[in-house]
């Protein structure tokens, strides 16, 4: 038997916006004088499905159809300002922003239908693009009708911005310590590993990947998947296959083509299992918080535990190529000496250099 | 029909599959021109002189930048969080990797711009290259700049990004085992099939068009407006749709030099990346060098954390002091530890440039902190599990900020996990919630941290 199999497991937590704050994200909303909505946005949608995200928020907040509602990010001449599809803060911050135009919107929608049903707008709601009186649903008029009324009677474009902005977190250099929450939200994840090692050849092969993670609401949950999936893919690349520099730190023998850089393919799949939890944040829209960039972090801790279950060794550089297996498991036959400091058992005592290097400012030799 | 929560398919699914999406080099103008990038072929090298006159006098070149073409060369894009640029547009008197632009070209076409590009001539001093983190520090470390070799302006002034809780040398004194370890990730490739890729058309009253794969049009425009000195309305960016980011087209990379060639050449000009210099010169996620010694009690409490971190930035800061930051924000993973001492680094090596990417500052401690959880629960003979549940953050306890958490879920992900691939927990961790720490699960060590301690 040179083939040995493992479970690894790893829980982790990543937060949502820009580290300590302060970027903003905008949005402005029209009504077209049919009652369908534009929407008008910086947000760039990097292929995680911002766009789609953001029109679910806008038709829910409205109550009009999802078919209703578009969106353009096309340009910086149209669109208010985005700080960027960065920092896991899309569907937060973006979301807060299309969110909040779209209740001015409502709100305007509702004071209007309120003018012509002659009913207090505190007593109407708006069902699938309709402003219907509460409890009497046969009084009613349509956001169409409203929105060409606006237009063609009032004299006026039915709109309203919205700004999501979270005031930045000054921080304490000597501690680190901030006086607000340096993010929007935080959200969690674990993972489990299968893996395969062949002691032989040094080859790990992932079976298996189960993973759960918190996203407050899945505003789109084939969408949450995507990137579940996705970035799982990404961890597996951490794990098991990428490196820019193959003799790091030297510099030479970099790829420079895809033929001698080993991403992952779909050879290397394992199965796949997503569960999403909602814990919903106090903030969020709808709840939401972030899923997108912590969708690779996981893996690949939760793929070194499992080959330390299969094999009983640690490969804490990455990625875990099948050379270090091979020389790990050298290492392990060879056997470690148990190493005690100050009546204390120190495990894995690789040589830190952190007590020389907080000792002495310059000058310092970092073991190698 | 409720929209939020459906299973909605997304807009342009169809249009990424059947080749029916419109990126930027789809975006095709009669007449646009070609760059091209000279770029360093020397790791850190001194430039003695730059002669662009072949070059120049070349038929179907119609513009050659370098530095003294740019109202602002050195621009940090993130100065407004208080982080200084370090990093020329264009090089000027210093290379300090391989695959730095020193000057660009327009041309007719894409071969006559690559020509061109090497018919400028440069003369170097080469300097001995600097790589390996570990020796940076050493006096006789090789030079990346001449303040020294890691970044010293957090907060201004600091040569560090620090942590410091609680009673480090109290938990340390306390612990039954100390838990060491070494984590180092490598450097990635973000990899997007669209390499990186701009078209910039003047039009008229003076404005500039520049179609871009940015992440961050504003942001993007910002940079490109800083370096020009123009007012935002003088330019107008056109983006949206990005064939793969990942966090390597924040950068900015080809749209501030497209736009000094259409300026100069006053022709739409388009520069695209070729797969090699998409690998080669794009910027990548950064290698990390972590060193943690945890306090740990032989029942399997995570008392205290020092941990060393040696972030390698490549030749120039970029967006590594934020990134640093954040993982100083987050190294200790979905637990509380109550006493911390943390000390990050942002070192310059003679390398491609590192920026962000998917994870930025928290991907490399996910795998250290994880990893040694994993080994303080071997070295204990404990289960990993139960040892996760015990450190598990709960409302209430503080982070390394000290900020409250108000709605962990590390425990829930840890039991729906078990669930999911048939794992027993203990009845007591089947039970937990991540309410307030009482009982059992508040000893002693931990009720310092808390927010508010007179909740418990």
């Amino acid at each position: 038997m040179t083939k040995h199999q493992g479970r690894g497991i790893a829980a982790i937590e990543y937060p949502t916006g820009m580290n300590q704050n302060g970027d903003p994200s905008q949005a402005w909303i029209k009504l077209k004088m049919d009652g369908r909505v534009d929407v008008f946005a910086g947000t760039v949608d990097i292929g995680q499905g911002s766009k789609t995200i953001h029109s679910q928020i806008v038709a829910d907040t409205l109550g009009v159809p999802m078919d209703w509602v578009t969106m353009d990010t096309s340009n910086t001449d149209s669109s208010a300002f985005c700080m960027g599809t960065f920092a896991s803060r899309g569907t937060f911050i973006g979301g807060n922003a299309v969110r909040l135009a779209a209740e001015k919107v409502r709100g305007r929608i509702l004071e209007i239908g309120g003018e012509l049903l002659e009913i207090d707008p505190g007593d109407l709601e708006i069902i699938d693009g309709e402003v219907v009186a509460k409890g009497s649903p046969d009084k009613k008029i349509g956001v169409g009708d409203i929105a060409g009324a606006a237009t063609f009677v009032k004299g006026e474009l039915i709109s309203g911005q919205g700004t999501a902005l979270k005031e930045y977190a000054t921080l304490d250099p000597e501690t680190g310590a901030v006086t607000i929450p340096p993010h929007s939200a935080i959200s969690y994840a674990a993972c489990a590993a299968e893996v395969e090692v062949d002691v032989e050849t040094g080859d790990v092969r992932v079976l298996k990947l189960t993973q759960v993670y918190d996203v407050g609401c899945a505003i789109n949950p084939t969408m949450v998947e995507g990137q579940i999936e996705g970035g799982a893919i990404q961890g597996l690349g951490l794990g098991l296959l990428e490196n820019c520099y193959p003799y790091y730190p030297s510099a030479e023998h970099r790829g420079g083509q895809f033929g001698s850089y080993l991403a992952p393919s779909m050879e290397d799949l394992p199965e796949l299992e997503c569960i999403i939890l909602e814990n919903p944040s106090a903030d969020g829209p709808f709840g939401a918080k972030a899923i997108g960039e912590m969708a690779n972090n996981a893996q690949p801790p939760a793929i070194a535990a499992a080959i330390y279950d299969a094999v009983g060794i640690w490969v804490t550089e990455l990625p875990i190529t099948p050379e270090k297996v091979l020389r790990a498991l050298e290492a392990k036959a060879a056997g470690q000496p148990e190493s005690t400091r100050d009546g204390k058992v120190v495990r894995y005592d690789e040589a830190l250099s952190m007590s020389s290097f907080q000792a002495a400012e310059s000058a310092v030799r970092f073991a190698v | 029909m409720k929209a939020v929560g459906a299973r909605l398919p997304r807009y342009d699914a169809t249009e990424h599959v059947t080749s029916g999406t419109r990126y930027v080099d789809d975006v095709r103008i009669p007449g646009t021109l070609w760059a091209k990038a000279l770029r360093s072929p020397h790791d850190n090298a001194e430039i003695l002189s730059i002669d662009t006159s072949k070059a120049e006098a070349m038929a179907g070149v119609h513009a050659v930048v370098t530095f003294k073409d740019v109202h602002k060369n050195v621009h940090g894009h993130i100065e407004g969080l208080g982080i200084p640029g370090d990093e020329p547009l264009l090089a000027e008197t210093h290379v300090r990797y391989k695959g730095q632009p020193i000057a660009a070209v327009a041309a007719d076409s894409e071969a006559l711009a690559q020509r061109a590009t090497e018919a400028i001539e440069v003369t170097y001093k080469v300097l001995p290259a600097l790589f390996d983190v570990r020796k940076a520090f050493d006096a006789d470390a090789p030079q990346a700049h001449h303040w020294g070799n890691w970044y010293p302006h957090f907060e201004g002034e600091m040569d560090r990004r620090q942590i410091r809780k609680g009673d480090i040398e109290q938990a340390f004194a306390d612990a039954d085992v100390i838990v060491q370890g070494t984590y180092r990730p490598a450097a990635i490739e973000h990899v997007p099939l669209e390499t990186q890729v701009c078209q910039v058309v003047p039009e008229a009253g003076g404005r500039f068009v520049v179609y871009s794969a940015t992440q961050a049009m504003y942001f993007s425009m910002g940079v490109v407006a800083a370096h020009l000195n123009w007012p935002l309305n003088k330019l107008k960016f056109v983006g949206g749709t990005t064939g793969g980011g990942f966090g390597g087209k924040v950068d900015t990379a080809t749209e501030t030099i497209t736009t000094l060639l259409a300026i100069k050449s006053h022709r739409p000009v388009r520069w695209r990346w070729t797969r090699a210099e998409e690998f080669l010169f794009s910027s990548t996620r950064a290698a990390w060098h972590m060193e943690i010694a945890d306090a740990v009690t032989k029942d399997g409490w995570i008392l205290g954390r020092k941990m060393l971190t040696l972030h390698d930035a490549g030749a120039f800061a970029r967006f590594s002091p934020y990134g640093v930051t954040k993982h100083a924000f987050h190294h200790t993973g979905a637990y509380t530890i109550p006493n911390l001492e943390f000390n990050g680094f942002v070192v310059y090596t003679n390398r491609t440039p590192s920026t962000a990417m998917r994870g930025f500052g928290v991907t490399s401690v996910s795998f250290a902190t994880e990893t040694h959880l994993e080994r303080i629960a071997q070295t204990l003979g404990m289960d990993p599990l139960e040892v996760r549940m015990k450190n598990a953050t709960r409302i209430g306890d503080t982070s390394p900020n000290g900020i409250p958490y108000t709605d962990p879920s590390t425990v829930p992900v840890m039991q729906a996990l078990s669930g999911a691939v048939g794992i027993e927990l203990p009845a007591h961790y089947r039970t937990m919630t991540s309410a307030i720490r009482s009982g059992e699960d508040l000893p002693g060590h931990l009720v310092a941290q808390l927010g508010n301690p007179e909740d418990h």
